[in-house]
């Protein structure tokens, strides 16, 4: 029995910030893509803000960074991304952000701040970009530098940030106010933990349950007289970020609204209520541009014609279904997703249409540093690229996200910049070799 | 310089140790217990979990097995809640020569071990994921020990009974009164501050690091050969029963179900540093082959951790002139005043988890004739605190008592079902220094996300309840991750490598813990 064939233009694998990102920008130029995943990919991980390049790694910085007491990393915290940029590529030629270009970057930047204003939540917005990162409490009351962020977390900005109350409840096991409010104090702000009282139905309620308790009104109401007469002149408030889901702006502004002062999220442990935010914006403006998104759909083979792949094999409802296209966008992610795979004879294999890699060890070097904070040699591993963002060993195949070699997103806090960046420049290449765009639908023909 | 005066000064916080102390404890003597890092992080707490049947010496050495029988039932009795009656099995695997099972049969009942044939078929329907060609199958009763409960209730027991428990605590030197020892002298490894202990009879528990221990009471002929092993915990429990290759034992032959994972053990190497934890990539790739041969695809499931133990291998460098009177093969206990002409000092090491209350029973008489003194050994009678039902642990028992308190209890660790509650009981109780510690008390971060959502909540609640400020609690987070890292690297391969990335996601993304303030 052969299996059903559908057509595409562009079959992008993979549904986090980069698949969705390449996606959206293709079915926007009116090509007509379908985006095939296994599963929700990173958003739901991560904070949901756009990391473009927090540190630069030592080879990087100037001058060179002192050793932390802590043992942490020598990496030099990044102020202004544009400035740094330059100097990370100077260090690192075959970084992802020498193949995706500062132009993509600025560009995707500045499409994603306009895709989340036109997105399915109403006035939520995301700042910033490439001039300055801000610095952002994280749930550890440390500071983490970011470029483009959601509305909701601009207050916690550390140059702007006074006085501060952090608050959480003891029914909320995902965020400890105490530790973050006395290291927040050790960087310079006036921050102290507040305790609510508040009641779910279950004892093990993550930001998730807040954040729908919080999208009703009168919860607010509630949360409100129980915070104002505890609050300080001049003190602004914090809170885990859980400001709503369906309705983030109104949340936030509402809160803010009712206790007369700024307020703003820490993000914390998964689940990430501001990242499925931008899952939701994403997929929608993906869906309004006429794309179709197939989650549970993992690809479980490739048919190659050739140096090209004609079509990919997903099993779905106990019947395998091909998707043909003339171009193919693998945003699977890297280690983290599986797409990239290391067994136990230390043989690695990109899982999704099993394309060479690069960036691997060599026999007997080491895979993994002993040191937490060390250099892991295979921490840069990455499916292997002919030139820009193609796939070296097929024609037609483009690489976007975790799945590029040569990053180590988490050190350098670029993760969620080089997967927006990576995704807006492969639409673009896509279009370009293929001839993709053509007049863009209307929303309303564009339904699937 | 702050002094204590005891009957008993035991130094080495293993289960060798904590067993003289209960065991002295019962008796009536007052002890000190001492260890230099947490209890029963030393050889105890980095070994399978395997209670001894005896089968494994049966051919080889029928005293040690008639000792680990003997034990074996006495320890399902008094430390029943520590205990999981998994039952062993020995299989005959395509590699293994079929006729050493009459050999082991033969063994086990010279030994009054208990060993069953059993029909293939029906070893594999009890354990479908053995090797489908194995051969024959020996049914013993080989179990599984909780070795940091049964450390925990020892402790307990014997401070119940007065005794004072001193985990990180090092001996920085051993007071000597002429030719005899009179107790010693320690620092605290938190505070620095120094304790003199003066003691009637000093014990010197201190397994693999007995020889060190021995040099500071100016006794160098104490030789103990530590003998390095690693062990792999997989994932869940690829097997319910303790599996052995039926062979004359060897590297790689077992694979022992303790808690929700399974270890596979274990290499043998001479070295020459007992801190020596090195895990060395071709000794893991070995042990896995090893462990294919007893569960096939066993390289697919999840390796969670790694860890290097070592074993105290007695020599005695004067073992023409000492009488082996009370000297087993097992273990070796030595009384200084005959020995080596020091009163006051005896050394127990050697031995075996399986045997470590014979050890502590053998340890205290022989402090008790020191001491002139009759009192008599009730540890065979007494059941430890925790184990009064003679109640053994059944894995299946963990979700059911966690279940009815769903919506009061908060869990903080899913893996491994810990509960905040049970958390702050132990930072309630003291004693507790770092969330390693906590890890060892509670199993906290021990499944198979290896602390990824845990550990952020556990600091926080150390830090709420602990007493200690917010640089201490980053300082206890990095340590977590550490020492983590150490047992992870080596085996980081497949999903578990996954797991690492998503851990790291949440620790250096999220969280950012490589900057946290200076």
């Amino acid at each position: 029995m052969s299996a059903a064939e559908l057509g595409y233009d562009a079959v992008v694998i993979g549904a986090g910030t980069a698949g969705l990102t390449a996606a959206c920008r293709l079915a926007e130029e009116g090509a007509r893509v379908c985006v095939l995943a296994k599963g929700i990919g990173c958003t739901h991980l991560a904070a949901g803000t756009v990391d473009v390049l927090g540190y630069l790694p030592e080879a990087a910085a100037e001058p060179a960074p002192r050793q932390r007491p802590t043992g942490g990393p020598t990496a030099a915290l990044v102020r202004e991304p544009a400035a740094a940029l330059p100097r990370l590529l100077a260090a690192l030629p075959e970084h992802p952000y020498a193949r995706t270009g500062r132009a993509a970057l600025e560009e995707a930047l500045a499409w994603l701040a306009r895709t989340v204003l036109a997105g399915p939540l109403p006035g939520y917005r995301y700042l910033g970009g490439l001039e300055r990162n801000r610095l952002l409490p994280t749930a550890l009351g440390g500071l983490r530098p970011s470029a483009l962020i959601p509305e909701t977390f601009a207050a916690g900005d550390a140059s702007a940030l006074r006085r501060v109350a952090i608050v959480g409840s003891p029914a909320l096991r995902d965020f400890h106010p105490r530790l973050c409010a006395e290291n927040l104090r050790r960087t310079g702000v006036q921050a102290r933990p507040l305790s609510v009282p508040l009641e779910f139905d279950r004892a093990d309620a993550s930001t998730l349950t807040l954040a729908r308790r919080l999208d009703d009104r009168a919860f607010r109401a509630r949360l409100c007289a129980e915070l104002t007469p505890l609050l300080r002149d001049e003190e602004q408030v914090a809170l885990p970020a859980a400001l709503g889901l369906r309705d983030p702006h109104a949340v936030w502004s509402d809160l803010e609204r009712r206790l007369g002062r700024a307020v703003f999220e820490i993000p914390t442990l998964p689940p990430s209520v501001p990242g499925m935010r931008l899952f939701e914006i994403l997929s929608s403006a993906l869906r309004r541009a006429g794309g179709r998104l197939a989650l549970g759909a993992e690809v479980i083979g490739a048919q190659r014609r050739g140096a090209r792949v004609h079509s990919v094999s997903v099993r779905a409802a106990g019947h395998e279904r091909r998707y043909a296209a003339e171009v193919f966008v693998l945003a699977s992610g890297g280690l983290a997703s599986g797409a990239i795979e290391l067994d136990s004879r230390w043989r690695a294999s990109e899982r999704v249409l099993g394309l060479a890699l690069e960036g691997l060890p060599s026999a007997g070097e080491r895979r993994f540093s002993p040191d937490y904070f060390g250099e892991h040699p295979f921490a840069r591993v990455g499916v292997a690229l002919g030139p820009q963002l193609w796939a070296r060993e097929v024609e037609n195949v483009l690489v976007a996200g975790a799945a590029l070699p040569g990053a180590l997103p988490w050190r350098e806090g670029s993760g969620e910049g080089i997967a927006l960046a990576s995704g807006y420049r492969a639409a673009q290449l896509a279009i370009e070799a293929a001839g993709l765009a053509r007049p863009a639908r209307s929303p309303a023909g564009a339904v699937l | 310089m702050v002094g204590l005066e005891c009957d008993l000064l035991v130094i080495g916080g293993g289960a060798t140790g904590a067993g003289v102390a209960w065991d002295a404890a019962l008796r009536g003597l007052e002890v000190v217990l001492v260890d230099r890092h947490d209890l029963a992080s030393g050889t105890s707490g980095r070994f399978h979990g395997l209670l001894h049947s005896g089968a494994r010496y049966a051919v080889k050495d029928p005293r040690a097995a008639r000792e680990c029988i003997s034990e074996n039932r006495v320890l399902r009795r008094v430390a029943a809640d520590c205990i999981e009656d998994t039952g062993g099995l020995f299989v005959t695997t395509p590699w293994d020569d079929p006729a050493y099972a009459d050999r082991l049969l033969e063994g086990c009942r010279q030994t009054g071990v208990d060993c069953e044939e059993l029909a293939v078929g029906r070893a594999l329907r009890q354990e479908p994921l053995l090797h489908p060609r194995i051969a024959r199958a020996l049914a013993v009763p080989d179990a599984s020990i909780d070795v940091w409960k049964l450390v925990g209730a020892l402790c307990r027991g014997a401070q119940q009974r007065g005794a004072r428990v001193l985990p990180y605590h090092a001996v920085v030197a051993i007071s000597r009164d002429g030719e005899e020892v009179r107790g010693a002298r320690l620092r605290d490894a938190r505070s620095g501050e120094e304790l003199e202990v003066r003691a009637r009879v000093t014990v010197n528990a201190a397994g693999a690091w007995a020889g060190q221990v021995a040099e500071l009471a100016g006794i160098d002929s104490v030789r103990v050969l530590p003998g390095r092993g690693i062990m792999i915990a997989m994932a869940h429990r690829l097997v319910n029963t303790v599996v052995n290759r039926c062979k004359p034992p060897a590297d790689g032959d077992i694979i022992v179900p303790i808690r929700t994972v399974s270890v596979i053990g274990t290499t043998d190497e001479h070295t020459e540093d007992p801190d020596d934890q090195r895990v060395p990539e071709q000794e893991v790739d070995a042990l896995l082959d090893d462990g294919e041969r007893l569960v096939p695809n066993l390289r697919e499931a999840r390796a969670l951790r790694v860890w290097t133990g070592v074993r105290p291998l007695f020599e005695d460098a004067k073992a023409a002139a000492t009488p082996t009177r009370d000297v087993t093969r097992a273990h070796a206990l030595l009384e200084h005043s005959e020995r080596d002409g020091v009163g006051g000092l005896i050394t127990i090491t050697g031995g075996k988890l399986t045997t470590f209350r014979l050890m502590a029973e053998e340890t205290v008489d022989a402090a008790c004739r020191a001491l002139g003194e009759a009192r008599p050994c009730t540890t065979a009678t007494e059941p430890l605190p925790g184990s009064e039902e003679q109640h053994s642990y059944r894995l299946s028992e963990r979700l059911g008592r966690k279940e009815g308190g769903l919506r009061e209890r908060q869990v903080v660790c899913e893996c491994e079902l810990v509960s905040r509650e049970q958390l702050e009981q132990q930072l309630a109780r003291g004693g507790v220094a770092s969330l390693d510690d906590l890890r060892r008390r509670l199993r906290l971060g021990m499944g198979p996300c290896q602390g990824g959502f845990c550990i952020y909540r556990a600091t926080g609640i150390l830090h709420e309840q602990g007493g200690i400020t917010a640089a201490e609690a980053d300082a206890a987070l990095l340590e977590f991750l550490d020492e983590r890292w150490k047992g992870s690297w080596p085996i980081l391969y497949g999903d578990q490598l996954r797991q690492a990335r998503l851990d790291e996601w949440i620790f250096q993304g999220v969280l950012d813990v490589a900057h946290l303030p200076a």
